[in-house]
């Protein structure tokens, strides 16, 4: 008997992961304002799923792969019809989801499963999920560690880095795969509609407290972290939606957050303007 | 006096996107410590022009060298600074971490910044006045100043070319000054400048040449001879008004 034999103990091993995976990679999906492409790759990965699902073959791999493309297609869209981003961005969200609508109803008994793959059970993930996430959780902090400038220069100036010559086709791919990884590994534990939360969440959270970089990723994977804890242990003592409780949680602690610093920017420019 | 090396020779070049040419019959040369004036209307090819000189937009016909080699050869030696007001304001970065940027070429890939170049980026904030700001966050500097940063980013680069783009639009005396400053001390150190602006008056005094450009050349050469009113006229069509004889009003940029 192991100490993963636990179903809630794999549920606080896969919050963890996937808290601090999408504290971490959502610092850049806030700074490029990809939160909508994100919204978008949640969705149009879904298709990937039901078709893994009902060939039977793994439904990472199924996702992972389908995504990719969809990567592909919108980089490859936003290119050719220069800077259309959020179009080609559109299309792939409604065609992706509508997509894997279609195939889950054409399957008999399938629809019991739909609700599984758009709103996750982190208490249903295997010692399997887990070795996933912990793959995708290494190779993104890899590719964060070893390509960080370049990753930081084209986000914030892509002439610039175009520039430089560095290769920022690829760059932006990497960057939108890492986030795609990302999203499929967040699948089982929050769905493809709340994805999304854990990997805005955190960042956004984290960018209302700091303005400065390096602190942005241990503070939004903190967040990540305690907010996908929270969840876990809340639906467990409550018998409430896991995925769900997460995102609610995401949710409760951005907005206590933005009010804080709300009343605090005002203290100071009420001081500011009268010091005593 | 040592005959100086030339930097930038275009040679009836054309550049193109794609089908659509953008700047026909470009001919022109520029040495070591030169700056020249890009001077013409909104839509021009301005931008294109120094896009060209990186690289980023292709020569179609003609040449265009730059320090001997083809643009894309030359971008280790060439530095460009965009207009500030291009980037996201919101962007988490410090300003000393937007100068860093002008290393990375030299840094390399998966290597992190050293004292040295810590040093050098030090050292450029400071000749744009910028270094008691490089902690604070890029996007909480004015504009001017945010204008600056970028030149420094480029000054860190030990550039032998300088190329930017509109560095004076929407910029403050102080910030101008810093920029003039800043320029000058890199064209005597013999980089070449190459300098987008609408304003003639900075063209006069910080260019040595001028380039009037709208889609077309209208001339290329010393500040004196080509600045004149009838070229300008041409060049902005309409759009330019004569005062008192010799002087040139452009009424639309």
């Amino acid at each position: 008997m192991s100490w993963l034999d636990s179903t809630v103990h794999r549920a606080v091993v896969e919050a963890v992961l996937v808290g601090a995976l999408g504290g971490v990679v959502g610092v850049f999906v806030i700074a490029r304002r990809l939160p909508f492409f994100t919204m978008a790759l949640t969705h149009a990965t879904f298709p990937g799923i039901v078709v893994a699902a009902m060939l039977g073959v793994n439904l990472y791999l199924g996702g992972g792969l389908f995504g990719l493309l969809v990567v592909a297609a919108v980089l490859a869209f936003g290119r050719a019809r220069g800077q259309d981003f959020t179009t080609a961005t559109g299309i792939a969200l409604s065609g992706g989801f509508a997509l894997g609508v279609v195939l889950v109803s054409s399957q008999d008994g399938f629809t019991k499963d739909l609700a599984a793959y758009t709103v996750g059970d982190v208490l249903a993930v295997g010692t399997g999920d887990l070795v996933a996430t912990g793959v995708v959780v290494v190779a993104v902090s890899l590719l964060l560690a070893l390509l960080g400038k370049e990753l930081l220069l084209t986000a914030f100036d892509p002439v610039g880095a175009a520039a430089l010559g560095l290769p920022t086709l690829l760059l932006d791919f990497a960057l939108l795969a890492a986030v795609e990884v990302t999203v499929v590994a967040t699948v089982p534990a929050l769905g493809t509609i709340l994805a999304v939360a854990l990997i805005v969440g955190p960042a956004a959270t984290a960018r209302l407290i700091t303005d400065r970089l390096a602190p942005l990723f241990p503070i939004a994977a903190a967040i990540g972290v305690a907010c996908a804890l929270a969840g876990v242990w809340v639906s467990t003592l409550w018998n409430v939606a896991t995925g769900a409780s997460i995102a609610l949680f995401v949710g409760l602690v951005f907005g206590v957050v933005f009010l804080g610093t709300a009343v605090r920017g005002r203290v100071r420019r009420a001081t500011a303007a009268n010091p005593a | 006096m040592i005959e100086r090396a030339p930097t930038l020779v275009l040679d009836r070049a054309s550049v193109a996107y794609g089908d659509v040419p953008v700047l026909e019959e470009l001919n022109g040369v520029v040495h070591e410590g030169e700056a020249v004036a890009l001077i013409g209307p909104n839509g021009a090819g301005k931008s294109t022009f120094i896009k060209a000189l990186l690289g980023l937009v292709p020569v179609v016909r003609g040449r265009i060298e730059v320090l001997g080699r083809s643009p894309a050869q030359a971008r280790r030696d060439v530095a460009y600074v965009p207009q500030a007001d291009t980037l996201d304001p919101d962007f988490p970065v410090s300003v000393e971490q937007v100068a860093m940027m002008g290393r990375y070429r030299r840094i390399g890939w998966l290597r992190r910044p050293s004292a040295a170049d810590r040093a050098e980026v030090a050292e450029a904030l400071e000749r744009v006045g910028l270094a008691h700001r490089a902690r604070d966050r890029f996007g909480t500097l004015s504009g001017g100043q945010r204008q600056r940063v970028l030149l420094a980013r480029a000054i860190a680069a030990k550039p032998r070319m300088l190329l930017l783009d509109e560095p004076f639009n929407g910029v403050d005396a102080v910030s101008q000054h810093a920029l003039l400053e800043a320029i000058a001390s890199m064209k005597e150190q013999g980089a070449s400048v190459v300098v987008s602006t609408h304003d003639l008056a900075i063209a006069h005094l910080a260019c040595d040449e001028v380039c009037l450009l709208n889609r077309h050349q209208f001339g290329f050469g010393p500040t004196e001879d080509v600045l004149t009113p009838e070229r300008l006229r041409a060049t902005y069509g309409g759009h330019a008004l004569e005062l008192r004889g010799d002087r040139v009003i452009v009424t639309q940029t």
